[in-house]
């Protein structure tokens, strides 16, 4: 019954693979930019990139934070490759651990750092969209099982 | 009353809504642990902001580190405003940094005391600081604090101190206590000259134009380094290098 109503998986699978591209290529920028000790560009100016690339939450045990982030899109990106329960829930907890980190990062944003960093902001918005799908594909079709084991790519 | 038929057909109904309680079953189960690695998340959101909120601000101007091991850094070494070495010296290394700077600090632990040693030392480079404020609002009074250290000859020990008690940024560590704690622990005599000198014009001027400077060459981060010698091509960019030997090769390129 509530199935009906929902976006097919299918749908869901495909938006959900588009949108972890996306975030791949969000988060590789960010990190290529900041090796060598730079900082992505800011595009309407202002040195926000800089000082938040610049700070000590920038990096976690010496890795930049964005390459936990290039993890993340990967897994998502995987996920959305299979239509199982198993793939359902990987897709849901790392979207989850993906939107919970984003929120404390954007709280030491806003808070700590007291700077603003595009990119940053870029990657929370693609976490979120990712985390409200993988909700949405769990809660629809759990339990269910499908015979198309790819999405269609067309 | 139940004929073979019957039967059939009751065992085959069973066995759908079987199947159906056991997708059922993993339906709820899922939901389950969703439900509880939600609870899991917000709870470790909390937790880490919280943490964050009171984790201690650093840069405690009542107990400053490792004055001595900045003495026997800098001891000996002719210094010029925030450039430590032989003014002489034919080879300049410029940093562009940020007091506040996390990066900063640990390139002046554990990049600069090599160079120094190499190449300060013998009298083949000198190093200048530059103040490219970019961390926040008590960067710049910060930089300007050590240009009036610099005034007395107490610039890089300025530097040095700062850098080994630096707090966490932009946390409000940096104000005028701390500052006269850096400066007094480097050996600035003349602390009402001090104050006056990092208040007035003359230095807090030169923060804005260095930090213009550094961003007119197009620097992106701190610390950025930038070379000038006989041998190089005017004044040369080596961005953030990543070991001190590139540093050293450069000097003696530039050379």
């Amino acid at each position: 019954m509530i199935a009906m109503k929902f976006p097919t998986e299918a749908t869901l699978r495909r938006i959900i693979a588009f949108v972890a591209a996306l975030g791949i290529g969000v988060a590789t920028y960010i990190t290529i930019a900041d090796s060598g000790g730079g900082a992505p560009a800011c595009l309407a100016g202002g040195g926000g990139c800089e000082t938040v690339a610049n700070s000590s939450y920038s990096h976690i045990a010496g890795v930049n934070v964005a390459v936990f982030g290039i993890i993340g899109y990967v897994i998502l990106l995987a996920t959305a490759f299979f239509a199982n329960d198993l793939a359902r829930f990987a897709g849901f907890a790392t979207a989850l651990g993906g939107f919970g980190f984003s929120i404390y990062l954007t709280y030491l944003e806003i808070f700590t750092i007291e700077a603003i960093c595009q990119w940053c902001v870029a990657s929370a918005v693609l976490m979120t969209i990712l985390f409200v799908l993988n909700t949405t594909r769990l809660i629809g079709y759990a339990g269910t099982t499908t015979t198309a084991a790819v999405p269609d790519q067309g | 009353m139940s004929n073979k038929k019957e039967r059939e057909k009751r065992r085959e109904q069973r066995l759908q809504e079987e199947t159906k309680v056991d997708a059922g079953e993993r339906r709820t189960r899922l939901l389950q642990f969703g439900a509880g690695a939600v609870f899991l998340v917000i709870v470790a959101v909390v937790v880490l902001i919280v943490v964050n909120g009171n984790s201690e601000s650093g840069g405690d101007a009542q107990n400053l580190k490792e004055v001595s091991a900045v003495d026997s850094l800098v001891q000996g070494i002719p210094q010029e405003g925030l450039a430590l070495g032989d003014p002489k010296a034919k080879v300049k290394l410029i940093e562009y940094g940020d007091l506040q700077c996390p990066v900063c600090k640990a390139y002046s632990e554990e990049f600069l005391p090599q160079i120094i040693e190499n190449k300060v030392k013998e009298g083949k480079a000198k190093v200048i600081f530059r103040n490219f404020t970019i961390i926040g609002p008590q960067s710049a009074p910060a930089g300007a604090a050590a240009l009036a250290a610099g005034a007395q000859g107490r610039g890089w020990e300025f530097l040095e101190l700062f850098y080994r008690n630096q707090g966490k940024e932009n946390s409000g560590y940096a104000d005028d206590e701390f500052l006269t704690a850096v400066a007094k622990g480097a050996g600035v005599k003349d602390i009402a000259k001090w104050n006056e000198d990092r208040k007035g014009p003359k230095f807090t001027g030169e923060v804005e134009k260095t930090t213009e400077q550094a961003q007119s060459l197009g620097l992106t981060g701190t610390p950025s380094f930038a070379i000038e010698g006989p041998s190089s091509n005017g004044l040369e960019l080596l961005g953030t290098p990543s070991t001190p030997e590139e540093v050293e090769q450069a000097i003696d390129k530039a050379s």
